[in-house]
């Protein structure tokens, strides 16, 4: 249960410089199959519940600052992989239900999901290096690993 | 004995779908449905947003969220802070080219609607957490116990209910003169404009008229208001007067007994207003970026089809006439806005339906008191009052029986930018007659909700002016100064403050 106290900090924490515009130009744009937008549930449950590869669900909103900053990281630590691991964003504006069935309460969660279940969360803006090493230790272990709780 | 937990206390025998069912996801029908699901009920809230007609529309929350209390105290905010800037510089800061100091409308709106964005989520999160069913449908009811929610598809759904709580609110209205609803916007759109208002005329001088005119003319766009009859109805008219006052020398036109007549747009996209003066029959017109009508609200009850329920209490209005929030329909309540003679506020809306959840289901006894309720008018000025008026002390008990606490103050921190101390004032109602019951405390000044917030509570707990006399003041504050209160209208003594160096 993610309480209000982790929600304001999060949502209402002052970035608001805007400077995903400059990392974006930095970043290294990722084969686009690796990076998908999520459109439907059913899209969801194609892409990413029956996804053969290992699925990095980024639940982000449009209004929420962190979410900005977050994305080039993301997206730039997923290229590095070279199709190891899949981004699949969803917009929780146009996916809500989606997003409140995956207890998403405040933006940004990063959902780690492979064969279909959940492995990890992340709740709210990383710096890029535990980003790294968070998913690429995700996407490296071979065995069904421990649930996170 | 038998102990019942309420939290497993079922109150249906499987006759409705649910508990209860909420027309209206604002302030007063969410406080009242989270109540009620912590009373064990199962719980539905209807929630739909009909867009204005210049298309706006808008999330889960209802209008305080959304058009009302947070976006204004935003963009009040805003204004405040371009003037800071401006202080800033007296106190010492180098603050580089003030002159060319502007705002960035689009910037502001963008930060504004993500943070409504923001609540609206957590919202939508809070009901679900809370078991909830939230349905974006447009209700209406089709028997005293059935409701029908038509969805954004056009799809109907049904449901039924063993009780119903009215808490849709209300909606601006329009004058009935050409151009009101093509080309003109309303506190529902300005949050929201996609572009700069620039000049505005802003028609109606209630609150909403009065704030929307003060942030924009601080934030740069000159602002013109209609006052059709006076300032600030219903408020304390000589604090209205002070409220006005200030806005006029922070230059903010004001046009008296002035009802507007037509607006029509022209070629340049620009629209020209004319509007009558209701005392000399002269007419007068003026061409605006913006026009905002702040012509009052109308209560959302029409679309209900309350025939199909029975209800009937309504006002001339279509507002719920109610002293206990309860209709003629023993199981169909109101809460809010909607409610006739009823201060629209959302505190008022939420204790409310939370009360009546407790006696509607959880055997509560208590009633909302709608006496002493503090609230705010966030002029550039701010002003602040709980209780009654200096006119209603003095129709209700007499001019003999009132005496009035008067004073003008100098905020500390207004001497160095120097700014404007003549309109910062505050007075007490007191009754006469021992113990001297304050029956109102009025504060025009900075951070007045602040500062009449906690006095509110001391109302509520039967406050005497000895008692306010004797109670110390944190130095230097601008809410010390109801401390100091001790000069009498009737005294006619000068309430200026001792003046040193200014």
């Amino acid at each position: 249960m993610i309480g209000r106290s982790t929600t304001s900090l999060i949502m209402r924490s002052p970035f608001y410089l805007k400077p995903s515009f400059y990392f974006r130009n930095l970043s290294v744009s990722a084969p686009k199959n690796d990076i998908i937008k999520i459109q439907s549930t059913d899209d969801f449950k194609d892409k990413v519940i029956n996804s053969k590869v290992p699925v990095v669900v980024d639940f982000f909103a449009t209004w929420c600052n962190p979410c900005r900053l977050l994305t080039p990281r993301l997206e730039s630590i997923i290229s590095e992989n070279k199709g190891k691991v899949i981004l699949a964003k969803v917009d929780i504006d146009e996916q809500s239900d989606l997003a409140l069935d995956y207890e998403v309460s405040s933006v940004p969660v990063l959902v780690a999901i492979k064969n279909g279940k959940v492995q990890q969360r992340m709740v709210g803006l990383q710096d890029t290096d535990k980003l790294r090493k968070w998913i690429e230790q995700f996407a490296s272990e071979d065995s069904e690993v421990k649930i996170k709780a | 004995m038998v102990l019942i937990n309420a939290t497993e206390r079922s109150f249906n025998d499987g006759t409705y779908d649910y508990d209860l069912a909420v027309i209206g996801g604002g302030s007063g029908g969410l406080a009242c449905a989270k109540e009620a699901v912590n009373l064990g009920a199962k719980v539905a809230v209807l929630d739909y947003v009909t867009p204005s007609p210049q298309g706006t529309k808008w999330g889960l929350g209802g209008t305080c969220v959304n058009v009302g209390c947070i976006p204004k105290k935003l963009m009040h905010q805003a204004a405040i802070l371009g003037e800071s800037i401006h202080e800033a510089v007296a106190y010492g800061w180098e603050v580089p080219s003030i002159e060319q100091v502007k705002i960035n409308w689009s910037s502001l709106t963008e930060a504004v609607q993500n943070h409504i964005k923001s609540v609206n989520w957590v919202t939508r999160v809070d009901l679900r957490e809370k078991k909830i069913e939230y349905i974006n449908g447009l209700g209406e009811f089709k028997d005293p116990h059935t409701l029908v929610a038509t969805l954004k598809n056009g799809n109907k759904k049904e449901l039924t209910a063993k009780n119903i709580l009215i808490a849709v609110g209300g909606r601006p209205h329009y004058p009935d003169i050409p151009g009101a609803k093509e080309y003109c916007i309303t506190s529902d759109d300005i949050f929201s404009l996609s572009h700069p208002p620039g000049k505005t005329l802003v028609v109606g001088a209630g609150y909403i008229g009065l704030e929307c005119a003060g942030f924009l003319n601080s934030l740069g766009f000159p602002a013109t208001v209609l006052v059709r009859s006076v300032p600030l109805r219903g408020f304390d008219q000589q604090m209205a007067g002070l409220v006005i006052s200030e806005m006029q020398e922070k230059g903010v036109v004001f046009q008296h007994k002035c009802i507007p007549l037509s607006v029509e747009k022209l070629e340049s996209g620009q629209l020209k207003a004319r509007w009558l003066n209701t005392e000399t029959q002269q007419q007068s017109e003026d061409v605006f970026d913006t026009v905002l009508l702040a012509t009052g609200r109308y209560a959302l009850t029409e679309q209900l089809n309350l025939k199909a329920a029975g209800v009937t209490t309504l006002d001339d209005h279509g507002k719920v006439v109610s002293s206990d929030e309860s209709t003629n329909v023993p199981h169909i309540f109101a809460v809010g806005d909607v409610l006739s003679a009823r201060p629209e506020l959302t505190p008022v809306a939420i204790h409310a339906g939370r009360l009546l959840a407790r006696r509607m289901l959880g055997g509560g006894k208590q009633h909302m008191d709608y006496d002493n309720v503090a609230t705010t008018v966030f002029t550039p000025l701010e002003y602040g009052c709980v209780g009654l008026s200096e006119e209603t002390a003095l129709e209700r008990y007499g001019a003999d029986n009132i005496e009035v606490y008067h004073a003008y103050y100098k905020p500390t921190e207004f001497f160095i930018p120097q700014k404007n101390i003549r309109n910062c004032y505050l007075k007490a109602v007191v009754r006469r007659e021992a113990p001297c019951q304050v029956l109102g405390l009025h504060f025009v000044g900075p951070a007045a909700g602040e500062v009449i917030q906690g006095f509110a509570a001391a109302i509520k707990c039967g406050l005497t002016m000895e008692q306010l006399m004797n109670t110390v003041g944190i130095h230097p504050t601008v809410a010390e100064e109801f401390t100091r209160l001790n000069i009498t209208k009737r005294s006619g003594k000068d309430p200026n403050p001792a003046s040193c160096c200014s």
